[in-house]
């Protein structure tokens, strides 16, 4: 796994942005942009060669889930490695972002060492 | 409506009448003489009819005296039109305040977590140059001692250090309340909204009487008791509230304290 990978944030609260930076900085990560929501996260995306998308599910303008949807149907996006991490817990949900497409799903609230293990095996699956 | 229905529409025609037109209905339809079989279902119905009428007169104007008395209740007017965006401001500013702290906490923590790790990392380098004086002068008894009890100082600085780093990372982990409480207290304002919204649309429907009692209205909501206690203020509230301890210090001395 390439620690310089470019990740984009997006989380409508600043405070989680803050927490996830942080996490994926101890974990070595260095190359992190952030954006609070799908709207203005999907203009960094088409433009900005990222490697990696952690998104909340829950957010005003456009959620995390049409983010996806918007992710997988761009030609140039869709084989983006998509993490969610979020408080929406239903099964329903979860069910329907793995329908979606999405490559893991962390509820909230969360630490550091499931984050890891999901970035890990997302990036096993993908590399191999 | 069906539980009603056997004691309200007792019919209003006498009971020889009713009992002639039945059989004079059952004669008609005997003789095939549907023009009189109409005129006598017509009869037999409309017996009965006045009630219904009675009944729907009845419901009506006890729907319009609810309004009315809906209408009437000055308090659910306060509710709408000042209690309840009230109370969304406040939830509103228990986020920011939420925000505000989980802010400070994480600032702290963002500083706090390179001091731990430059420990970490000069306590490993000064033990590493240590060892190479050690090996360098190894018939030195002395500084073979000295080196040895700073090499096991060193160690548990290392340890500490590691362990603050865990400590600051639980610390800034703790701050995602903030988001969660935030999510939730943002669906209770949406829950309001669509409330007041409700509200304020009946009290339209019931406006005519509501203006005529004009604006007086608000006073029959029980006014916060400042000796109940009435939780934080509002950083928008007037001027009669102290914005910080320079207000409160500020009025204390102004009063002879």
């Amino acid at each position: 796994m390439d620690r310089n990978m470019k990740i984009l944030v997006v989380d409508d609260f600043s405070t989680m942005r803050r927490i996830i930076k942080n996490l994926l900085k101890e974990l070595g990560f260095t190359n992190l942009e952030e954006a609070d929501d799908g709207q203005t996260a999907l203009p960094l995306l088409r433009q900005g060669n990222f490697d990696f998308l952690v998104t909340d599910w829950n957010m005003p303008g456009m959620t995390g889930i049409d983010l996806l949807r918007a992710v997988r149907a761009d030609p140039n996006l869709a084989s983006l490695p998509v993490l969610m991490v979020t408080a929406e817990a239903k099964r329903e949900q979860i069910v329907l972002a793995a329908q979606e497409g999405v490559n893991g799903y962390i509820v909230k609230p969360f630490n550091g060492a499931t984050l890891k293990e999901k970035i890990d095996k997302i990036f096993e699956r993908v590399e191999s | 409506m069906t539980q009603v229905q056997e004691q309200d529409f007792q019919p209003v025609v006498g009971r020889e009448k009713r009992l002639a037109d039945a059989r004079a209905l059952v004669e008609a339809i005997e003789n095939e003489d549907s023009s009189s079989e109409a005129q006598l279902i017509g009869e037999l119905t409309a017996a009965y009819s006045g009630n219904i009428f009675d009944e729907v007169g009845r419901m009506t104007r006890e729907v319009h005296d609810t309004l009315r008395s809906f209408a009437e209740d000055e308090r659910l007017g306060a509710l709408a039109e000042d209690e309840m965006p009230d109370a969304r401001d406040r939830l509103r500013y228990v986020i920011t305040l939420t925000e505000q702290a989980a802010t400070r906490t994480l600032t702290v923590t963002e500083e706090a977590t390179p001091t731990a790790e430059q420990i970490v990392e000069r306590s490993q380098r000064l033990k590493d140059e240590l060892a190479k004086v050690a090996a360098s002068e190894a018939d030195n008894a002395r500084l073979g001692g000295v080196v040895e009890s700073m090499t096991r100082y060193l160690d548990s600085t290392t340890r500490c250090g590691e362990r603050l780093k865990g400590q600051f990372t639980e610390i800034m982990m703790a701050q995602e309340f903030q988001d969660l409480s935030g999510q939730l207290l943002m669906r209770v304002i949406d829950l309001l909204e669509q409330l007041e919204e409700k509200l304020v649309g009946l009290l339209q429907i019931t406006a005519p009487v509501r203006n005529a009692k004009g604006e007086d209205s608000k006073s029959v909501a029980p006014a916060e008791r400042a000796e109940d206690g009435v939780g934080p203020q509002l950083p928008s509230a007037g001027d009669n509230v102290v914005k910080n301890q320079d207000d409160v210090d500020d009025l204390l001395a102004s009063l002879g304290f």
